[in-house]
């Protein structure tokens, strides 16, 4: 009978640290986290943008009046410059991991004239990148990305109808190039 | 002869079966544990950090959502009334007061899954801090309902629980430490059926 309770706490303990294990691995190997699906949505340096319903890739805008774009990127190879201007009521970016943890994110109340102009790059890029400042980015905003994929979610508002236009040309004329360097 | 080996499948039982059971009852029961709750309304405002708990990070990714950045907004999520009775269609709600300071707001009705409810095509669903008709204070007051009620009206699906997402754009709401004082509106339910 003791046996038993024992093997019964041993199976607790176990399901305690299997429990731990679960719970602390599952970011990497759900396969439908939001990085994912963000990849799954097309080719890499390009804004894309999301409906009010659910597209292939399970992404959708979540807010009726709220216009999402997304990027996924990667800055191994070059540093990526995210660009959007237009006459918006509010505009907003977040650029993500690809764990799905914030790296950065503004809105257009900290921006040079109402402009979306990001630069995000490694560490090595920025300090190069630093020593000669190219004129074009004086006015950049510099984020640092530790690992080298992520991907950006571009928001902006349509408060009403009459805002889809504006919005709709804002996100599609957006930028999320690599940076040529050199 | 077989004590040895049924002691030992007893082991492992409790522990795959029980440690799988834990788990998926936890990501379905919570979204982590760094909520902040004003009245009815409960918001994760760390849970696209890299700081969110591991319950949070694990939600997250099997969710697959995109969230909204510290400089975006924060999300206002309500699943019951003030008194804490679960928000039902059958069931006249009223919203009043004001949102915190935040640039732009939108509210929608959504089902409990967070995704904004499917009306018909001529229902007004959502509301915005530019459509919404205000008191001479700037205060407003929505009525939430299946039938159509006069000022701000936000209509409900037929029958079944629902929820109501406030959203708050640039607003310093989610890096406050002060959030005792911030007040949201409040959500109380008029009556049920015909009363």
């Amino acid at each position: 009978m003791l046996r038993v309770f024992f093997a019964l706490l041993a199976g607790l303990f176990g399901a305690a640290l299997l429990h731990l294990v679960i719970i602390l691995a599952l970011p990497h190997f759900t396969g439908r986290d939001a990085a994912t699906r963000v990849e799954a949505e097309g080719d890499p340096n390009n804004f894309y943008l999301l409906t009010g319903r659910y597209d292939e890739a399970g992404l959708a805008n979540g807010d009726p009046f709220v216009r999402t774009a997304v990027c996924s990127f990667d800055v191994g190879e070059d540093p990526v410059h995210f660009t959007a201007k237009g006459n918006v009521p509010f505009w907003s970016i977040a650029i993500y991991d690809s764990a799905s943890n914030e790296i950065f994110s503004m809105n257009d109340r900290t921006s040079v004239g109402g402009a979306l102009d990001v630069l995000a790059a490694g560490p090595i890029q920025l300090t190069d990148l630093r020593k000669n400042l190219p004129q074009e980015l004086e006015q950049t905003i510099m984020v640092e990305m530790a690992h080298a994929e992520g991907y950006a979610v571009l928001r902006t508002l349509a408060p009403q109808a009459s805002f889809d236009e504006a919005a709709r040309a804002f996100l599609t004329e957006a930028g999320c190039e690599e940076l040529d360097a050199r | 002869m077989f004590r040895f080996p049924l002691f030992i499948l007893i082991t492992l039982i409790v522990a795959f079966g029980g440690g799988i059971m834990i788990s998926l009852y936890a990501l379905d029961a919570t979204q982590g544990f760094g909520a902040i709750k004003l009245g009815a309304w409960e918001a994760f405002p760390e849970l696209q950090t890299v700081d969110a708990d591991p319950y949070a990070k694990s939600h997250r990714a099997r969710a697959g959502k995109l969230l909204y950045g510290s400089a975006e907004g924060l999300t206002f999520t309500a699943s019951v009334d003030d008194s804490g009775e679960r928000l039902n269609a059958a069931c006249h709600y009223r919203i009043s007061g004001q949102t915190p300071p935040a640039r732009l707001w939108t509210l929608f009705t959504a089902d409990n899954a967070g995704n904004p409810a499917s009306l018909q095509q001529a229902l007004p669903a959502a509301l915005n801090s530019w459509t919404v008709l205000r008191q001479p204070d700037s205060s407003f007051t929505i009525d939430i309902a299946t039938r159509a009620e006069p000022g701000n009206w936000l209509a409900l699906p037929q029958a079944g629980t629902f929820r109501l997402v406030l959203t708050l754009f640039d607003t310093p709401t989610a890096g406050s430490s002060g959030v005792i004082d911030l007040s949201m509106p409040k959500l109380t339910k008029i009556g049920c059926g015909n009363a």
